[in-house]
């Protein structure tokens, strides 16, 4: 009873602890925070810093379909080590921080392979919390590729929903 | 055994281990509360509603429990926290391995970039988890502020 009562008294100085430090943080947050809820895969992860005019955000049941389709090209923004770790079967990696600023139309064009600027793109990273998918895409729709689509759930909820990931290298450890 | 299991000297040197650990991992989640709590929403386990409530008193709970542990006051009750909050991380863990999650666990830090095997840092909480056991039945009762009063 001793032990119950002393846990309860930590808690309740806790508790005075953790408000009473939120409301002087300069980092505070809300106590009920906004955080998204998993959908069933129709609904499509839009990022805060969307902005209109962005290429369009898709859900996991519509890059499911198109990689099912096989006619889009799925386009991975992040580090090679990262694609090497886990990424979209058949993608192709275009790491948005080592793009080459000076001729980023010639590297896009030479990575696509010559692709036609209608072509569905699928871009992502790994999820929510990287926005190179979003940068990169911004690019690519700005060299003229009508075609691009965000996939902002990423490789992360790819691999939620069980679907199949290529592994060039074993991260594991 | 119960010699080992009441030895003043491993009932110590296990509070420090414990405390020393439960302070440092508070620290970065008090200093980014909102990383900490993005960290817990990646689990999928709790209510949205609940995350951020977690997120500001689990992170103080770890550093009284801590200096509890250490000093040896209101002991019993921090051992029992501590007991629970482990249990509670090894179950954790476990969901994202068995669900295949690869997520930061944020475990010692709020959140970071890498992504750190959850294998590795479930055999770490095993570990702690059997000192935790260990105070939870040891009747070693020395080096404890509680004794002065």
């Amino acid at each position: 009873m001793n032990m119950l009562r002393q846990a309860f008294v930590l808690l309740f100085f806790a508790s005075i602890l953790a408000f009473g430090v939120n409301s002087f943080h300069p980092n505070a947050i809300p106590l009920i925070g906004e955080y998204r809820e998993l959908t069933e895969g129709s609904e499509p992860v839009i990022p805060p810093s969307a902005a209109e005019g962005d290429p369009p955000f898709i859900a996991i049941n519509e890059a499911r379909s198109d990689y099912q389709a096989g006619s889009s090209l799925f386009i991975d923004a992040r580090d090679p080590s990262e694609f090497d770790c886990g990424t979209i079967p058949g993608s192709i990696n275009m790491p948005f921080e080592y793009l080459p600023e000076d001729s980023l139309e010639q590297y896009m064009d030479s990575v696509l392979a010559g692709a036609a600027k209608e072509q569905t793109l699928i871009v992502f990273c790994s999820g929510e919390e990287c926005d190179v998918s979003l940068h990169l895409a911004r690019n690519l729709q700005a060299y003229g590729y009508i075609g691009v689509k965000i996939f902002f759930g990423g490789a992360r909820e790819w691999e939620n929903f069980k679907l199949e990931i290529e592994r060039r290298v074993d991260c594991a450890e | 055994m119960r010699r080992i299991i009441d030895s003043d000297i491993i009932a110590l040197m296990a509070r420090i281990i414990l405390a020393g650990i439960f302070i440092l991992a508070a620290y970065y989640k008090i200093v980014d509360p909102t990383a900490f709590g993005t960290a817990i929403w990646n689990y999928h386990i709790l209510p949205t509603q609940t995350i951020n409530i977690i997120a500001l008193v689990l992170p103080w709970l770890e550093i009284l429990a801590g200096i509890a542990l250490l000093v040896g006051a209101y002991y019993r009750g921090a051992i029992l926290w501590i007991n629970i909050m482990l249990l509670v991380f090894i179950a954790a863990l476990a969901s994202t391995i068995y669900r295949g999650l690869d997520i930061d666990c944020g475990c010692f830090k709020a959140a970071s970039s890498a992504v750190g095997p959850a294998w590795d840092q479930m055999n770490l909480d095993i570990g702690l988890l059997v000192l935790a056991l260990l105070l939870l039945v040891s009747r070693a009762r020395k080096w404890q502020l509680a004794n002065l009063f």
